[in-house]
């Protein structure tokens, strides 16, 4: 499960190509001579996929062997390449992140961006490490599997209970038995006083 | 104004008041004097308005039981169009086209028989005959009727479709894995048109509107090698768009409704768990208990034993005893003999 590239663009109102505000993109597990020209593929098709984004909507692109998410958001567009097992929900809850994000720390100032800029957003790269783990992003998907964790043991408790039970059944067998024993034994020491007190 | 054939429920006496309004205008009229004159006038008037007033409400009343005739002749049409489809040759546009229209017009209906409504009452606290009042009443209510019942075939219709859909959509998975991207489209399309919620629908069809006029574009450029792969991806790609939105939507809701059931599962174990923990409880206080009777039976033995002991070991003086009384015995057996 894999994330390639984070981009944020800015959509244009129709017609023009959208222009790239921050890109992030991990192409160390291409040879070296590739590494360029899959730069260029990503810029391409991230722009190509943003144009054909509408406003306040989300689209999935499948592509060779990636899929590229896009999120469109007032005309600030989210795009992720990931590969196919990466699972589409936490993609896009994602991408709503690097959204926020990118307000938070920007504010509107994005909006009268005219060129690609150049200058990298060191929380976009570190999202991309980060978020390699599909579970880091969706925190749906952390509780879930925090909750299956909690269940096996729980799981594991109850076995170690039903054990716990039955070795106190066995207990509870053997100290009944010894009460008896004990009691015969006082019976018999009884007895033995009353019978041989006249010798 | 002659009243619609198909509004049978009552009868048309606009023939008779028209008749009676001449008559009594002619008997006004036959009186001399102006207050005859002016209040025939004014009755006349009276009664033309009274007339026109009816005659209105007969034209709109017609007007919309026509609509109720032609909605229900497409409702019909629609019916026989949602049984015929079959797997393969969906008229996905007409049906959703005619459904589009069926509905315009059933609002549009609905809005005009409330108009009606209104406008019968507004004219009813006019100094109107009774008769008059409850035949538009009659008028109105049964107007009323028929259009709940349009609706509700309507509706019959569109399930029967969502049925037909499912059906078809399973015999498609049956027999090929990529044409299952096909169907969500109608049901995201009827969705928003069974439901009729102006939220819900509003939301939704802009969005899968825009969504399908977008990816039919973004394909064909992407795709550089033959021609009938950019078209069948277009086709696959265009209805996967459209339930986009609903999927992840979809996808959301059943994350939540799964992290609630784990969570309600998780609950019933921990109740599981404390009842045998309970349970095991009784057993350990069984065992104290009967580790408290063994105690003091072992007590008491040895209470027993130490007595025992005593006696065992005072024992001899009484000994003694025995032996002097038996020596005596012998003796005086003794004395006796020799």
């Amino acid at each position: 499960m894999k994330i390639t590239s984070l981009l944020v663009l800015k959509c244009q109102p129709e017609g023009s190509d959208p222009v790239i505000l921050a890109n992030a993109s991990d192409v160390t597990h291409f040879g070296y001579f590739q590494r360029s020209s899959i730069r260029e593929f990503i810029v391409f098709v991230s722009r190509t996929v943003a144009k054909r984004t509408p406003s306040g909507q989300r689209q999935s692109v499948q592509h060779e062997e990636y899929m590229v998410h896009s999120y469109n958001r007032n005309g600030l567009c989210a795009i992720g390449f990931m590969d196919g097992h990466y699972p589409v929900r936490s993609a896009f809850s994602l991408l709503n992140q690097v959204l926020d994000e990118y307000q938070k720390s920007f504010g509107e100032s994005w909006r009268a961006a005219q060129a690609d800029s150049t200058q990298t957003w060191p929380y976009l790269d570190e999202a991309l490490t980060k978020f390699q783990d599909p579970a880091e992003a969706d925190k749906l998907l952390k509780i879930q599997r925090e909750l299956d964790e909690t269940k096996i043991i729980l799981h594991k408790t109850i076995d170690s209970v039903l054990a716990r039970g039955e070795k106190l059944d066995s207990l509870v067998e053997k100290s009944s038995d010894l009460s008896a024993a004990s009691q015969m034994f006082y019976n018999q020491a009884k007895r033995n006083n009353q019978c041989c007190s006249i010798l | 104004m002659p009243v619609k054939v198909a509004l049978s429920s009552f009868r048309d006496r606009t023939q008779e008041f028209q008749s009676v309004a001449e008559r009594l205008r002619k008997s006004f009229s036959s009186r001399p004097g102006q207050n005859g004159a002016s209040s025939s006038r004014s009755r006349a008037e009276e009664q033309r308005s009274v007339v026109a007033h009816q005659s209105e409400f007969n034209r709109r009343a017609s007007k919309i039981g026509f609509g109720i005739h032609q909605t229900s002749q497409k409702l019909s049409k629609l019916a026989k169009l949602a049984k015929r489809t079959s797997v393969f040759d969906d008229p996905t546009m007409e049906i959703q086209e005619i459904t589009a229209v069926i509905k315009q017009d059933i609002t549009a209906l609905n809005s005009a028989v409330v108009d009606l409504q209104l406008f019968c009452n507004s004219r009813n606290e006019g100094s109107i005959s009774s008769d008059t009042s409850s035949h538009s009443t009659t008028v109105v209510d049964d107007l009323k009727n028929r259009l709940m019942s349009t609706t509700k075939e309507f509706k019959d219709v569109l399930t029967m479709r969502t049925e037909n859909l499912k059906v078809h959509e399973n015999r498609r998975q049956l027999f090929s894995s990529t044409a299952s991207k096909d169907s969500p489209n109608p049901f995201a399309r009827q969705r928003p048109l069974a439901i009729k919620s102006a939220a819900g629908a509003s939301n939704n069809l802009p969005q899968w509107a825009n969504g399908s006029a977008s990816s039919s574009q973004l394909f064909p450029r992407k795709q550089m090698d033959g021609e009938s792969q950019p078209l069948l991806q277009d086709q696959q790609q265009q209805q996967q768009m459209v339930p986009l939105q609903d999927t992840y939507m979809q996808s959301r809701a059943e994350a939540l409704q799964n992290v609630e059931s784990t969570i309600h599962e998780l609950g019933t174990i921990f109740n599981q768990l404390a009842t045998l923990v309970s349970q095991q409880g009784e057993i350990a206080i069984r065992i104290d208990e009967n580790m408290d009777d063994t105690l003091a039976n072992v007590e008491g033995a040895q209470g027993a034993l130490l007595k025992y002991l005593n006696s065992i070991s005072s024992n001899r003086w009484l000994m003694i005893k025995i032996f002097f009384v038996l020596i005596v015995f012998l003796m005086v057996f003794l004395f006796f003999v020799a």
